[in-house]
């Protein structure tokens, strides 16, 4: 599913009654349903919201982000760390060692989940939470924004 | 060749940026804070990155995220727009030392003319007349009256930091200029980091009217004509327009050459403006250079047929400027309406809030420079701007029928705006009659029933 047909679904779903419409494929979850003021709110789970171009060469446009707005409600006990910073993530301290947190992990506050990259200075960035990685929600080497969610976290 | 550009702003400019870079065939990356996420040039760029929280200090003017995002996403260029960074030495300083071509003069154009002191010992000596005052910075109040007492009161206070309308005070006397040195200090301390305060005489009832400039990185630079922008409040311009109905042409071009001075003498490159007061007698004076595209630039586009925020590109670009000063020719009468959120009736109170209807006017002369849409929130953390109306025709008569006629067919529900105090003003003789001076807007308010704008 590429932008192009979600906006044509959008199109649809404004000129018609229909009030939600849901779609699985792939490991990409899209639901659309009417706002409260009558417009479509759209909300997809996980929504890369960059595309770096050397990972799509041959692709068009990278897709424009798509806003994600609150989660559905079914994520009790379950936190996200959030990328504090722009730049590029990697899941550890060198090439050579190992990830600073996995599926399992337990985390503090103060510990060091993996490193940003910004401006040739690698920046560790800390869970600020305590609990157990789910998962990785980027890949290594991956841009990101910032507010971008890394891991997911469940709370202690 | 520039292939991508980071847009280092937001709102209207940001839009305008997108389609500039469209036509140019270049690719457009949207940087953006948590509260811009629905807004319209975010969704047209090719690509976007947040930069942060919705505040300013922790979003637009963060240049470190910004030349983060710039390097992660490998561009070539940034445009910061107006506002935020367009005018931080130090970014453009930044840009320069990253090879990422910053779409704006160089840095060192930018320090001089950002301290208004140096600025205008630096026209002065290029013979570009300036309003009579301190030559530099004063230091103590005492100092301020002595030279009060040579130039002759009123005298206006400004900040050496300042700009934009900002930091200036106005004193009648020597206890009154005493009391204020002191305020002014404060003011400027808290609002630009920097209490170093200039004195200028104050020309009363002057015109602002501004020269646009254009320089390439090869030393040419010409002018494009002014734009008349007395029509202002509390310093901040509502109405733009070109030619002004006060300028002759043999004083045009008097303005014209002193402008193109000024900017020789910064060193200039890139698009900047050239502020000049006018008084009654046609007297004009130096105040200060905006070393960026402006808000009311489409004012001289639509006068002049040249699009100047792709010339911003192509002279980013090492191309040469394709015009010489005799190609420039004004062949319409522009005029240009900032919309803003506001409620003229009830003394301009910010009316944020979510845009129901959007309709824009249309029809030929008729431009709307704006990212609002049915169904926008507008952020109550920017600027109060959602657009712009800019109309034009073959004379300044057809300029204004026009822009009466687009303001009556302009909806926005859902807010406040202050559509119904342009037309207001389109109606007046007072501006009809082409005699708007900066004190026009007081008088214009004082005279009017605030019921005549809702």
């Amino acid at each position: 599913m590429d932008l192009k047909q979600i906006k044509q679904i959008i199109e649809l779903m404004k000129r018609s009654d229909l009030s939600e419409f849901a779609f699985e494929e792939d490991g990409l979850k899209i639901k659309i349903c009417r706002g409260a003021n009558g417009l479509p709110v759209v909300s997809s789970t996980p929504a890369p919201v960059y595309i770096p171009a050397q990972q799509a060469p041959s692709a068009p446009a990278a897709p424009i982000p798509v806003p994600v707005p609150a989660a559905s409600g079914d994520e009790t006990g379950v936190t996200y760390i959030k990328s504090p910073m722009v730049g590029t993530f990697y899941r550890s301290a060198s090439p050579e060692s190992k990830p600073f947190a996995e599926a399992g992990t337990k985390v503090t506050a103060t510990s060091v989940v993996c490193i940003i990259e910004a401006m040739k200075i690698m920046n560790e960035i800390q869970a600020e939470t305590q609990g157990a990685i789910i998962e990785a929600l980027v890949e290594n080497g991956q841009p990101v924004e910032y507010g971008q969610k890394l891991f997911k976290v469940k709370i202690n | 060749m520039i292939q991508k550009v980071l847009i280092a702003n937001r709102g209207e400019i940001a839009l305008r940026i997108v389609r500039a870079c469209r036509e140019l065939g270049i690719k457009t990356l949207a940087v953006y804070s948590e509260a811009d996420v629905q807004s319209l040039h975010v969704q047209l760029a090719d690509e976007a990155i947040c930069i942060g929280g919705p505040k300013s200090a922790d979003s637009y003017l963060r240049a470190d995220r910004i030349m983060s995002a710039a390097e992660i996403a490998d561009v070539d260029a940034i445009h910061p727009g107006y506002g935020f960074l367009s005018e931080n030495a130090k970014f453009a300083e930044q840009c320069e030392s990253c090879n990422i071509k910053f779409i704006g003069p160089k840095s060192k154009s930018i320090k001089i003319m950002g301290d208004k002191a140096i600025a205008k010992d630096t026209v002065k000596k290029a013979g570009v007349p300036t309003v009579p005052g301190s030559d530099g910075p004063i230091e103590s109040d005492a100092q301020a009256v002595k030279i009060a007492r040579t130039i002759g009161y009123p005298v206006i206070i400004k900040a050496v930091a300042g700009g934009g309308g900002r930091g200036m005070r106005i004193a009648h006397n020597d206890v009154s200029l005493a009391k204020e040195f002191f305020v002014a200090k404060n003011e400027a301390e808290k609002a630009f980091g920097n209490g170093a305060l200039y004195l200028e005489k104050y020309i009363e009832r002057p015109r602002h009217i501004e020269f646009q400039i254009l320089g390439d990185k090869f030393g040419k630079i010409i002018h494009l004509g002014e734009r008349d922008c007395s029509v202002q409040r509390r310093h901040q311009k509502l109405i733009e327009e070109s030619p002004s109905p006060f300028l002759t042409p043999d004083l045009r071009k008097k303005m014209g050459k002193a402008a193109i001075r000024a900017a020789e003498a910064a060193e200039y490159e890139n698009a900047g403006t050239i502020e000049f007061l006018v008084d009654a007698k046609g007297n004009f004076y130096f105040i200060e250079m905006n070393t960026r595209i402006q808000v009311e630039h489409p004012v001289t586009e639509e006068v002049t047929g040249i699009d100047l925020v792709k010339q911003q590109i192509k002279i980013a670009n090492g191309e040469k400027l394709e015009f010489d000063q005799s190609d420039i020719t004004f062949t319409r009468h522009a005029i240009e309406c900032r919309i803003n959120a506001e409620d003229p009736a009830r003394n301009f109170a910010p009316s944020p809030g979510t845009i129901g209807l959007y309709y824009a006017p249309g029809g030929l002369g008729v431009r709307v420079d704006s990212h609002a849409y049915s169904g926008y929130t507008i952020p109550p953390h920017y600027d109060s701007m959602i657009g712009k109306l800019i109309c034009s025709g073959k004379t300044r008569k057809e300029a204004l029928e026009r822009t009466y006629r687009a303001l009556s067919e302009y909806l926005v529900r859902g807010i406040k705006t202050t559509i119904p105090l342009h037309k207001a003003i389109m109606a007046d003789p007072v501006f009809i009659e082409g005699k708007a001076t900066t004190a026009y807007m007081e008088d214009f308010l004082s005279r009017t029933t605030p019921d005549l704008f809702s």
